[in-house]
């Protein structure tokens, strides 16, 4: 028994080495508690016990819940007739002294009543507890505290909401926030006591007025032993009374607890989901307890729920009117003999999407079932997800409460009570044609995160699964697998690749599939991101990812890219890899990657295998590369020529082949967005049907020195076409500039007789323009030429300027008439 | 020393990294910015609904170097950062008047290496 303060502080001080870090619970906060009580009853008699004075224990250490750092809360009470001011310095300068930190607060009876004003001062009141002194004066001043409380208990728990509200909003939740506030925090030590301020408001205990069930009761008593261990231990670490459970404090307190790494689950994050499963049975709780009392004592009724489908159909039904759920409802609903796994039958499949399509109020439910341990029998896989904590610069909440939340803002979006000034938003929702598909992609979209890694490809079997048993099945099905599978698509490549790369929003394209796929997309990223926390949709990320939806919608527009190309695509890419059986797979995909997607959809696999061998070693920079083979057709030749892309290369090589004596029957020419050009021409022989060894060589050696710049081109070719005649103009030149059918480039199409040199001067006009050639499309027929040319200007950007697109066309009209 | 400020396209930022940190460039630091230049703003369209887009997104990046590094870290981010398209980005180079580690209390360049 400690004689003074400083002789407490040495008791309290052996009690914190009498357990271990992690064991100091409720008992050893009740003994902190009495030891106080003893010094202060020893200071009292030595200030002479003094009459009509009374010494009363509020707050925490009123309830016998006294904490390491905690303050020792004291509400001295006298009547005016006393003269206080001695007493008290009797009392507490020894407290003082000894360093122990003091709450006081110094009242008549008459001054309690006032000070229930504030909440604060009328909630620790009614934890008062006499210690030492006047016992008739201390009934006298807290008597009214307590009876002012029951005069109107709703309107006493409407305050308690309010303040726990409040809380919330100032401290976040204890229940699924990585650093959570044990002690004010949603779920933490403030609201297990106003449970018992709320039990103060009522006349009869709480479980007979119908306010908490005996089973919550438990939950709560048990998940306020750990919260006290589990703040206990951050006190006695820190030295402090501090509340929060931060990053650096979790492994010192997971060991103190007796946590331990486990597979899949590390010591840390085994802490908090116990943590986590508490404090939302005390947030769970104290929400329905004060809910219960505003509303005014129970009905009495009883309910009866017949089967687990029964269960979400009662639940719908109260989320759709926005009650919670009652006393005798949740005693039915745990009255009910449920199988683990449910079966799913068109009755529960009916109740569940009801609940997803409420949204908030049905993630609410969701989360009831939860608490009465009845969501993962309907829902297997929700139990690995359940109170996981995540640990990135993003999330802030567990795996399942991120899930439940992003069903939600689903929801909310489908039902258009989202952002009406997002555009894009109102436009995808009008384009959905199956939400509830969405609702089930959103609510399983990360329920992969199981702590194994790579949750995407893991999400997707358990949604596939999960899917499976509530007999999701046909299109839906499909939509919600897709959206699980794909779910980081549209935010990872919006911020991390270049949106002017024509061939990845193919790709993305081609991955999507279609408009309505990518519309489902949208809103899963932006109902997942709002989910996740105010800096994971800042109007940065929105911009980018609106670019790129944008962006492929209209590659499904024009055509460029579907479900149909995109399966053509996959085709041609898989025997592809099949004739490059044996070269190194990086190589075969780094090879894929970099050719443009219009290389492989034009150019026959087969070829594109030759192609290999001379595009994928290093170029130099005035290297041309070339390589002949026999073509479709008998006299017919097929020529690859590589080089690193520059203004005029097209026009030099057609001018090279020209003059060489080769006719050009049709070209292709793409280049990647390395600047490699990999041109594509079907010729012939001008003059004879068999092309030599020595015109390729004539052929290469003129290309190789016009390059380098050793020779001129232009005149050889004027000289060459003088000596044959011009074709009869019958056939007139026709000239369509394009700014609306590729993304990225201006199409100029091009109709003119044929004639030898054609394409080399075509393609130099578009060079004096500084326009580059981006893909070329030519082709002969009985005599006259069709092309088409995706041009780019300097700066790889489609040509706007209108000056510039006329210029272009009576360049062309000039050099092709005269 | 200087602050070399760099705005660049964001699906550049880790090339922009790896480049520094290659030539031994110990610290940076990246902010998620929006703004415009000759680039301006443009208007979308999806599916008929248009939308005006004012501030295009790009990652500024701030690294304080000594005076003699200040070529070579300019040289590295512009190299990575350029794409030759429009929107490569700005990049200028200011003076720093006093640097100090906040943990130990080196200053100048000493709070920069290691």
């Amino acid at each position: 028994m400690p004689s003074s303060a400083v002789g407490l502080r040495e008791e309290l001080r052996a009690l914190e080495r009498a357990y271990t870090l992690g064991h100091h619970g409720p008992a050893v906060a009740r003994r902190r508690a009495s030891l106080v009580d003893a010094c202060l009853v020893e200071l009292f008699e030595r200030a002479g016990a003094p009459g009509r004075v009374a010494l009363v224990a509020t707050g925490g250490y009123g309830r016998m819940v006294q904490l390491p750092a905690s303050d020792i809360d004291l509400l001295v009470l006298h009547d005016d007739a006393t003269s206080i001011a001695a007493i008290v310095d009797a009392l507490l300068y020894p407290l003082w002294d000894a360093g122990l930190p003091v709450g006081h607060a110094v009242r008549t009876a008459a001054e309690c009543l006032a000070a229930t004003e504030r909440l604060d001062a009328w909630t620790a009141m009614l934890d008062g507890r006499l210690v030492a002194g006047d016992e008739t004066l201390a009934a006298r001043a807290l008597a009214p505290v307590r009876a002012r409380a029951r005069e109107d208990p709703a309107g006493f728990a409407r305050r308690l909401r309010d303040a726990a509200a409040a809380r919330r909003e100032h401290f976040g939740s204890s229940a699924h926030l990585l650093e959570p506030d044990l002690k004010e925090g949603s779920g933490g030590l403030r609201d297990v006591a106003s449970l018992g301020w709320l039990a103060a408001a009522l006349e009869t205990d709480p479980e007979s007025a119908g306010v908490i069930r005996a089973r919550e009761r438990e939950a709560v008593d048990a998940a306020e032993a750990f919260l006290v261990r589990a703040r206990s231990a951050i006190q006695l670490l820190t030295g402090r009374r501090a509340d929060r459970l931060v990053t650096e404090l979790q492994p010192d307190v997971a060991r103190g607890m007796g946590f331990v790494d486990e597979p899949n689950l590390l010591a840390t994050d085994g802490l908090m989901r116990s943590l986590f499963e508490h404090a939302r049975n005390v947030e769970h709780v104290a929400g329905l307890a004060v809910t219960r009392a505003m509303a005014g004592a129970a009905g009495g009724g009883s309910t009866v729920v017949a089967d687990p489908a029964a269960i979400l159909e009662a639940l719908a039904d109260a989320a759709e009117r926005g009650d919670v759920p009652s006393v005798e409802l949740l005693d039915a609903i745990e009255d009910v003999a449920v199988p683990d796994p449910v079966a799913w039958d068109v009755r529960t499949r009916a109740a569940f999407l009801r609940l997803l399509r409420s949204g908030e109020r049905g993630s609410a439910m969701f989360d009831v079932l939860d608490r009465v341990g009845l969501l993962a029998r309907f829902v297997p896989a929700w139990s690995r997800v359940r109170c996981r904590p995540q640990r990135d610069p993003y999330h802030r909440s567990t795996v399942d409460a991120h899930l439940l939340a992003a069903a939600a803002r689903m929801a909310d979006l489908l039902a258009g009570s989202g952002d009406a000034e997002d555009p894009l938003e109102v436009a995808t929702v009008a384009h959905v044609e199956r939400p509830d598909a969405l609702l089930l992609g959103a609510l399983l979209h990360d329920v992969g995160k199981i702590g194994t890694g790579g949750h995407v490809p893991i999400g997707t079997t358990i949604a596939r699964d999960t899917l499976d048993a509530m007999g999701v099945a046909g299109p839906d099905r499909d939509l919600a697998v897709f959206m699980v599978e794909e779910h980081l698509l549209l935010p990872d490549t919006a911020t991390r690749r270049d949106l002017s790369d024509e061939d990845l929003l193919l790709d993305v394209a081609a991955r999507v599939g279609t408009p309505e796929r990518l519309a489902g997309l949208y809103l899963l990223a932006k109902a997942d991101a709002l989910a996740t926390g105010p800096a994971a949709w800042t109007p940065w990320r929105e911009t980018l990812v609106r670019e790129l939806v944008a962006k492929v919608q209209r590659v499904f527009d024009r055509g460029d890219m579907g479900e149909e190309l995109a399966a053509h695509l996959a085709e041609r890419t898989d025997r592809l890899r099949e004739l490059l059986h044996g070269e190194p797979d990086d190589r075969i995909e780094g090879f894929i990657l970099r050719v443009p997607r219009s290389y492989l959809l034009a150019v026959d696999p087969g070829r594109v295998a030759e192609h290999f061998r001379i595009v994928m070693p290093p170029l130099g920079r005035n290297e041309v590369r070339t390589a002949a083979t026999a073509g479709s057709r008998a006299g017919t030749y097929e020529v690859v020529v590589v080089a690193s892309d520059r203004p005029g290369l097209l026009s030099w090589i057609a001018g090279a082949l020209a003059i060489g004596g080769i006719s050009i029957l049709a070209a292709q020419a793409f280049t990647t967005e390395d600047r490699t050009a990999i041109d594509v021409f079907e010729v012939e022989g001008a003059f004879e049907p068999e092309i030599t060894e020595a015109r390729w060589r004539a052929f290469r050696s003129t290309l190789r020195r016009t390059i380098e710049g050793s020779i001129s081109l232009e005149h050889r070719v004027r000289e060459k076409g003088r000596h044959y005649p011009r074709p009869r103009v019958a056939s007139p030149v026709t000239i369509r500039v394009l700014n609306d059918v590729s993304e990225f480039s201006t199409v100029i199409e091009v109709g003119a007789p044929d004639r030898i040199g054609l394409l080399h001067d075509i393609t130099r006009t578009f060079a004096d323009l500084h326009l580059g050639v981006h893909l070329a499309k030519v082709a002969t027929f009985d005599g006259r030429v069709v092309d088409a040319f995706y041009v780019r200007d300097e700066l790889s950007r489609k040509v706007t300027e209108p000056g510039l697109l006329a210029g272009v066309e009576s360049a062309l009209r000039e050099r092709l008439e005269t | 020393m200087k602050l070399v400020t760099a705005i660049v396209k964001p699906h550049r930022i880790d090339d922009v990294k790896d480049a520094l940190r290659e030539i031994g460039v110990s610290g940076l630091t990246t902010t998620d910015v929006e703004g415009f230049g000759r680039q301006r703003g443009h208007t979308e369209v999806y599916r008929g609904a248009e939308y005006q887009v004012d501030f295009v997104p790009k990652v500024k990046v701030e690294v304080v170097v000594d005076d003699g590094d200040v070529d070579g870290v300019v040289d590295a981010i512009v190299k990575a950062a350029r794409t030759g398209k429009i929107g490569d980005g700005k990049l200028w180079v200011g003076e720093v008047d006093r640097v100090m580690r906040i943990r130990t209390g080196e200053m100048g360049p000493d709070a920069l290496s290691g």
